[in-house]
């Protein structure tokens, strides 16, 4: 169901001489380079408004999960509905280390961090040894996602509960003004985006590609396939965990919906999906359009949650395997006709 | 002991709840999203329809075919596609549009009547049952829901009918080669889940409000115990939701909401984790 469009894969390995590791390198790198570049151009046109700064910051925050996310469900098929809890873990992990117990802001943003990635990685090894399949691993880190949480509610006097956490550190810093932390928020997609690119295109990559095809085939062919799993997670989930807690830098104040299942795990999953899961630019295209979409119909007030969702219907209904996918199909027969016969 | 009638009561609701979203599942491998969706757009008919007049038994009748049409209309129009896929492919695709109809149905009640709620009340006092008293609405509502599942295990085990839904979920490729066509199959249990989504909506406002917003929420219900009780299995469901009710009762007399639904998802998750494939599910 998945299809794979990195230009040059076949490439870096059946060819193998340096000359074309490197050509293909640059065919990864230029895309990404692009994308940066389009995105960039954003804050002239939108800078003097703080209000569509703050949309587009939002917008790729849900990059950068929806990266993640991709990594972990596209690239090694573990559907994990807690996005929003490991974003929320780094968000709010970095916000008690730095105000509540008082740790510098860097050192705090990286311990959140890691320990996204732990956690992520114990569910990814628990699904892994329990053999548990797609709909039992999406159940199972629901529920993680349920009591995370309810846990941010009950310890009330730590997070603050439903009213939200006003963070201290980093406020009077470049990463409270309008345009700053946008560009912080670019440059962590693209390193992520380069990230990803670079894991496909090394033996990680492949095992990804070989246990995503034909798991047992995989297996048998050698590739320890529950260790990439996990692998994934962790990488995955630190990626979260970052995204969650410079959002939650930049941002401020964050509240359980900040991080709140319906808000991103659902969202996250429409991005990528509509993106095309799998494909390396699908998340941050389906962030971009679903971002836009958000935005168009804000102004149907009460009207907006069943439009919505009409369009979402209609999305699927029209590219149920994603536009990067429908797209790539569309090029190929019409460079070679003949091939699709088959 | 009140406490673990009272977690019957609920558990039971739960139990018809993931009855209907594991037969979809087991039947045609589609995650219907917009199942809780489904029981709450039944309530507003059954509210709407006593609020123009009706009695309360004609009104819930409205209700019940509300369900009915609805499950028959999610198969006709947004499912056709989903059938075309296979596998994982048909599941994240039935799971995304559901998922859009679930916004459109919260959309539309949230933006007609934002604060309509379904409560049915039956006149009465408190009936006695193995020396504890329970609120009336409560045992109707269970009566009625133990009747519907003994009604619908009868169903499978021995109607002609019932047992062809059995061999579809357990072999579609053999059912077909026997003459059963599974996506005819799959019609029926669709308008079937449909009419238990709105049952259990009833039975459910005899004990607490259903509001417009339920929805979400009795979908993640539904679909834990489904999984808790194994993919397929209506006897596991039961099971489940009877098990978990009673946890999350017991847990939330004894030690306040927020505690109390953390162990019953600990619980939903350390089951899942002893037993992958469910209570009653078959091992893969």
């Amino acid at each position: 169901m998945i299809e794979d469009y990195t230009e040059g894969t076949g490439t870096a390995v059946v060819g193998g001489t340096e000359q074309r590791a490197s050509r293909s390198l640059l065919a990864l790198i230029w895309p990404i380079a692009l994308v940066g570049a389009l995105l960039s151009l954003i804050p002239l046109w939108l800078g003097d408004s703080r209000v569509m700064m703050g949309v587009s910051i939002l917008g790729l925050t849900f990059a950068c999960y929806a990266v993640g996310f991709n990594l972990i469900f596209g690239s090694t098929g573990q559907l994990f509905l807690c996005v929003g809890a490991l974003a929320g873990i780094g968000g709010y992990g970095s916000a008690i280390l730095a105000d509540r117990v008082g740790l510098p802001l860097l050192l705090s943003v990286l311990l959140a961090t890691l320990a996204s990635s732990l956690i992520g990685g114990l569910l990814s090894w628990i699904a892994v040894r329990r053999s548990l399949g797609v709909i039992f691993t999406g159940i199972i880190t629901l529920i993680f996602s349920l009591v995370f949480g309810n846990l941010l509610l009950g310890a009330a006097g730590v997070t603050g509960g439903d009213g939200g956490f006003h963070i201290q550190m980093g406020a009077d810093t470049f990463l409270r003004q309008t345009i700053p932390p946008y560009y912080l928020m670019l440059a962590l997609v693209l390193i992520f985006l380069l990230t990803h690119g670079l894991l496909r295109r090394s033996h990680i990559g492949w095992a990804f590609r070989a246990l995503r095809d034909d798991e047992v085939a995989a297996e048998l062919a050698g590739v320890d396939v529950s260790r990439y799993r996990v692998y994934a997670a962790l990488i995955g989930a630190a990626m979260l965990g970052l995204s969650g807690s410079l959002f939650a830098v930049t941002e401020g104040t964050i509240s359980p919906t900040t991080y709140g299942f319906a808000q991103v795990d659902v969202e996250t999953l429409v991005m990528l999906a509509f993106g095309g899961i799998g494909t390396l630019f699908g998340p941050v295209l389906g962030a971009v359009v679903i971002t836009i979409i958000n935005e168009l119909i804000l102004d149907l007030g009460q009207l907006r949650l069943l439009v919505y969702g009409a369009l979402i219907i209609a999305l699927f209904l029209w590219v149920p395997r994603g536009i990067i996918p429908t797209l790539g199909d569309l090029l190929r027969r019409r460079r070679s006709p003949a091939r699709r016969e088959e | 002991m009140a406490n673990v009638l009272d977690g019957i009561v609920l558990g039971l609701q739960f139990g018809l709840l993931a009855a209907g979203l594991t037969l979809v599942y087991g039947l045609g491998g589609v995650l219907n999203l917009a199942y809780g969706q489904m029981a709450v757009l039944s309530a507003m008919a059954v509210a709407l329809s006593m609020e123009a007049g009706l009695a309360p038994i004609p009104a819930v009748a409205v209700g019940l075919v509300a369900g009915g049409l609805l499950g028959l209309l999610l198969d006709l129009t947004i499912l056709r596609p989903v059938y075309r896929l296979h596998g994982e492919a048909r599941v994240l695709l039935s799971l995304l549009l559901t998922l859009g109809m679930a916004f459109v149905v919260d959309g539309f009640l949230t933006w007609r009547y934002p604060t309509k709620a379904l409560t049915l009340r039956i006149g009465g006092g408190p009936v006695e049952i193995l020396g504890v008293r329970m609120v009336r609405g409560g045992v109707v509502a269970s009566v009625i829901t133990i009747l519907v599942l003994g009604g619908l295990l009868l169903f499978f085990r021995k109607t002609t009918l019932g047992r062809a839904v059995r061999s579809v979920i357990e072999d579609e490729e053999g059912s077909r080669l026997v003459g059963i066509d599974p996506q005819r199959m799959l019609r029926l249990i669709l308008v079937l889940t449909g009419v238990l989504a709105a049952l259990v909506a009833v039975t459910r406002s005899l004990v607490t409000p259903v509001s417009v917003t339920a929805g979400f929420e009795l979908t993640v219900s539904a679909l834990i115990v489904t999984v808790v009780g194994g993919l397929g299995s209506v006897g596991g469901a039961i099971l489940a939701g009877v098990i978990l009710g009673i946890i999350s009762t017991v847990a939330a007399s004894s030690i306040g909401t927020v505690l109390s639904l953390i162990i019953l998802l600990v619980a939903a998750a350390v089951t899942i984790l002893i037993r992958p494939s469910g209570l009653l599910g078959v091992e893969e």
